[in-house]
C-alpha cells in the first residue's frame, strides 16, 4: 500500500465529513454545482444584434415580419440548443481513476486505522468499505470519458428535437 | 453597417441577397471543431452541399450549414462506437486478467488502441497479449464481449445518430420549402412582366382599369 494510496483515502474519508460551504462566496459558487446547460431558461434573444441582423436579412426573402421574427428566434435557439452539444460534448465529467482502480478490499486496513482511533466499531470500517465499494461500482458504471461524453449528451436529445421542430415550423410556415 | 451574426461573421445587411449568401459563407465556415479535425474538411462538405443549390438565399446557406453540422456530427458519432468498443474491450481485459491493479486501466486502454490501430510498439503488443492470455480470450471472443458489454452506451450513440438524421430531415424540408417559395416567387414575377408587357400592345388596359 502507498503512502498516495493511504493519503487519497484518508482525504476522501475526510471529505465526507465536511457539512458543505460556509461563507457566502462559496455558497453562491456551489448553488450553481447542478447547473448543467441552461437550456431550461426562457432565452432574450429579441434585443440581441444577431437577432435584429437575421430578421433584416430573412425579410429580403419575401417573409412576413411575423414569420421574419418566428424564423429568427428558431434559428438562434437552435444555435443555442447545437453550442450547449457541442459544449456538453467535449467537456464531460472527468473519470475518477482512484476511485474506479482502487482496491477497496484491500484497503480495509486503511479505513480500520482511519476509524478505530475515532471510537468507530469495527462495524463502521465494514459500512465505510461497503461505501466507498458502492461509490466505485457507480463510477465504474459510467463508463471511460467516451461513454460518458454520450451519455451527457444524449440528455439533450430533446432539446435538439424541439430546437429543430420550431425552426422548421418557422420556416414552412413563413 | 455590419452585424454579428452568430458564430461570429460579419455581414452587411446593406448588401444584395446573392452577395449576402456569398458573405456568410465564411461566417458559417468557422464551426467548432475538436482539435484533430481539419476545418478544410468541413469547409469542402459545405461547399458541396451549396454547389447543389441554385444561388442559394442568405437563409438557405443558414439552414445548410447546419445540415452540415449534422453531417458533422453523425460523423464524430460513429467515431464514438468503434472508441466505446475498445474502451469496453480494454475494461475487460483488466477485470478479467490480472491486470487491474497491475499495470492500471489507463494503460491498458492506450495499450489496446495501439494495438488494434497497429501502431503498438513491443511492450504495448506483448502487454495485450499478456492481458489476452490471462483472460483466456482471443482478441474476436473479446471484441464479441465488448459489445455486449458496451450494447447500452452504443445504444445512446445510435440514438444520437438517429436525432442527427431526424435533424436533417427537418432542415431538408426547410430548404426546399425556402426553394420552393423563391421558385413560386419568381414564376410570378415572371407571369407578372409577361402580362405587362402585353397590355401596352394592345392599348386597351392596364392592371388598375376596372373591367367594364
Amino acid at each position: 500500500m502507498t503512502i498516495n494510496h493511504r493519503r487519497s483515502l484518508a482525504n476522501r474519508y475526510n471529505a465526507l465529513k465536511s457539512t458543505g460551504p460556509r461563507s457566502v462566496a462559496g455558497k453562491r459558487a456551489s448553488s450553481q454545482n447542478s447547473r448543467k446547460h441552461g437550456l431550461n431558461s426562457a432565452p432574450e434573444f429579441e434585443s440581441s444584434s444577431e437577432y435584429r441582423a437575421l430578421v433584416e436579412l430573412i425579410a429580403e426573402e419575401g417573409f412576413s415580419a411575423f414569420a421574419c421574427a418566428d424564423i429568427a428566434s428558431g434559428l438562434l435557439n437552435y444555435r443555442r440548443v447545437m453550442d450547449a452539444y457541442y459544449d456538453t460534448y467535449t467537456s464531460p465529467e472527468p473519470v475518477d481513476e482512484f476511485l474506479r482502480d482502487v482496491n477497496v478490499k484491500g484497503s480495509i486496513t486503511i479505513f480500520r486505522e482511519l476509524l478505530i482511533p475515532s471510537g468507530s466499531e469495527p462495524a463502521d470500517v465494514r459500512e465505510m468499505a461497503a461505501f466507498f465499494a458502492s461509490m466505485q461500482r457507480q463510477e465504474r458504471r459510467k463508463g471511460g470519458p467516451v461513454s460518458r461524453r454520450n451519455a451527457d449528451t444524449h440528455k439533450l436529445i430533446r432539446y435538439q428535437r424541439n430546437g429543430i421542430a420550431r425552426l422548421s415550423r418557422a420556416v414552412r410556415q413563413g | 453597417m455590419l452585424y454579428n451574426v452568430h458564430f461570429g461573421v460579419y455581414v452587411d445587411v446593406a448588401m444584395p441577397v446573392e452577395d449576402k449568401s456569398k458573405s456568410l459563407l465564411p461566417f458559417l465556415s468557422s464551426p467548432k471543431l475538436l482539435p484533430n479535425e481539419s476545418e478544410a474538411e468541413f469547409q469542402s462538405g459545405l461547399q458541396s452541399l451549396l454547389s447543389e443549390l441554385d444561388n442559394p438565399s442568405p437563409l438557405a446557406v443558414a439552414l445548410v450549414s447546419q445540415l452540415n453540422e449534422c453531417l458533422w456530427w453523425i460523423r464524430r458519432h460513429t467515431v464514438d462506437k468503434e472508441l466505446l468498443l475498445h474502451e469496453a474491450m480494454a475494461r475487460l481485459l483488466s477485470r478479467e486478467g490480472s491486470n487491474w491493479m497491475g499495470s492500471g486501466n489507463s494503460k491498458l486502454s492506450v495499450a489496446l488502441e495501439r494495438y488494434l490501430d497497429g501502431s503498438s510498439d513491443n511492450d504495448q503488443a506483448a502487454l495485450i497479449e499478456e492481458a489476452l492470455v490471462d483472460a483466456n480470450l482471443t482478441l474476436s471472443d473479446l471484441r464479441a464481449k465488448a459489445f455486449k458489454d458496451a450494447a447500452r452506451h452504443i445504444k445512446m450513440v445510435d440514438d444520437l445518430i438517429h436525432r442527427q438524421h431526424q435533424t436533417m430531415r427537418h432542415l431538408q424540408r426547410s430548404i426546399d420549402s425556402i426553394d420552393y417559395k423563391s421558385r413560386l416567387i419568381k414564376r410570378m414575377d415572371l407571369e407578372l412582366a409577361a402580362l405587362e408587357s402585353k397590355q401596352p400592345l394592345k392599348g386597351v388596359l392596364s392592371l388598375d382599369d376596372k373591367p367594364s
